[in-house]
């Protein structure tokens, strides 16, 4: 049980997938506009991530060296593609906001990532700890940067369609260029440069 | 035993990895295959009923893209989707026209224009203009129409305003023929 804390902690601030391994950049910078594509992108990462770290943990004993890359991609592509046709069946508008982000899970090097570098090497309960670690580190970084983004930019901040708080002055004439790609250059730069000089670095 | 297999073995694998995966695919998609179908039906009735609100059925021609609102068994104009090149890509737009084929309105369906800015022509401020308009005033007003482009935004208005007028044209001419064999 010791190792299975253990694992799960580390993705969330030692070994923090966003800020720390600076993996999976891509999609964090462009899903990061408002706070309900973040917890929509967050659980459809959780959910793959999760399966594909099982699946592969418990075939690790059996996959030739050779074409292990083949196999990890062709395993999460497959489950990319289930969540894809899950959401556009059962949750059609988040599926439109997330657009062709979803099918871009694929290549998130965050799972391929886990998969080669944990799953592949690790028995099942260390690679369910690791995963959901690591989901909750990559959504708790993806739920900060929009939350920052949104705010901003936008100068309200709303989820599921409930308004939660409007800043007076911003919201009429808010700081677009947050909800803009170099937005999130800017807030992922300025929030990394903070928690290194916070001494949050990889303990690794 | 296993060395001896080992040029063999990892085809084997990553075949069977690659069958299991269809078989999981072909599932889901059974599962989900008539609720997408039902969703985007959904979503166009939905849209539909932005421009027609006292529409209660539709029926679609795949052929030409025409939708026809229907409010019981009675044509409430025409619907059709145009796609304009915007500034980020492209922007789709729903088209209603009256029977008398002026403008019931637009609604923008899907863009990538620049959130803050080229991204306000899904606003209502912008689209309510073109309500009642014949295709001659669709124009941008620096051009002698009838619709002020967004401040900051006239790349994005323009697309939509050309997108819009071309795709009017094109339709009434289908239509116009189509009336002609009736």
């Amino acid at each position: 049980m010791h190792s299975f804390s253990k694992n799960f902690v580390k993705g969330i601030v030692r070994a923090n997938p966003t800020f720390i391994l600076l993996l999976g950049l891509c999609p964090t910078l462009a899903v990061s506009t408002s706070l309900d594509n973040a917890v929509g992108m967050t659980a459809a990462f959780l959910f793959v991530l999760l399966s594909s770290n099982i699946i592969i943990s418990l075939i690790r004993n059996y996959v030739p060296d050779r074409v292990r890359i083949p196999i990890f991609i062709v395993i999460i592509a497959t489950l990319v593609t289930i969540v894809d046709l899950m959401l556009q069946g059962f949750v059609p508008a988040l599926s439109k906001s997330l657009g062709m982000y979803i099918p871009l899970i694929v290549v998130n090097c965050i799972i391929l990532g886990r998969a080669e570098a944990f799953a592949s090497k690790n028995g099942i309960s260390d690679s369910i700890a690791d995963a959901l670690g690591m989901g909750v580190g990559f959504g708790l970084a993806i739920l900060l940067i929009s939350f920052i983004r949104q705010l901003l930019g936008t100068g309200e901040l709303d989820l599921f369609g409930r308004s939660l708080f409007t800043i007076p002055g911003l919201s009429d004439n808010p700081a677009a260029i947050f909800m803009l790609p170099m937005g999130a250059f800017f807030v992922i730069g300025t929030l990394l440069a903070l928690f290194r000089w916070m001494g949050v670095s990889t303990g690794e | 035993m296993r060395n001896k297999k080992s040029d063999f073995f990892p085809v084997v694998f990553l075949t069977l990895i690659v069958i299991i995966s269809v078989v999981a695919l072909t599932l889901t998609d059974g599962i989900t295959k008539d609720k997408i179908a039902l969703a985007k039906k959904e979503a166009i009735a939905e849209t539909l009923a932005t421009l027609f609100p006292e529409m209660n059925d539709f029926t679609i021609d795949e052929e030409s893209g025409l939708y026809t609102p229907l409010a019981d068994g009675e044509k409430l104009g025409h619907a059709f989707m145009a796609t304009a090149t915007g500034y980020g890509g492209a922007i789709d737009i729903l088209i209603g026209l009256k029977p008398d084929a002026t403008l019931r309105g637009i609604k923008i369906i899907s863009q990538q224009e620049t959130p803050g800015l080229g991204a306000k022509i899904v606003e209502g401020s912008f689209l309510a203009q073109f309500k009642g308009l014949s295709v001659d005033e669709v124009d941008l007003s620096a051009d002698g129409g009838k619709v002020d482009a967004i401040t900051g935004a006239t790349i994005s208005s323009a697309a939509v305003v050309k997108g819009v007028k071309e795709e009017i044209l094109k339709k009434l001419e289908t239509l116009n023929t189509e009336g002609g064999r009736d």
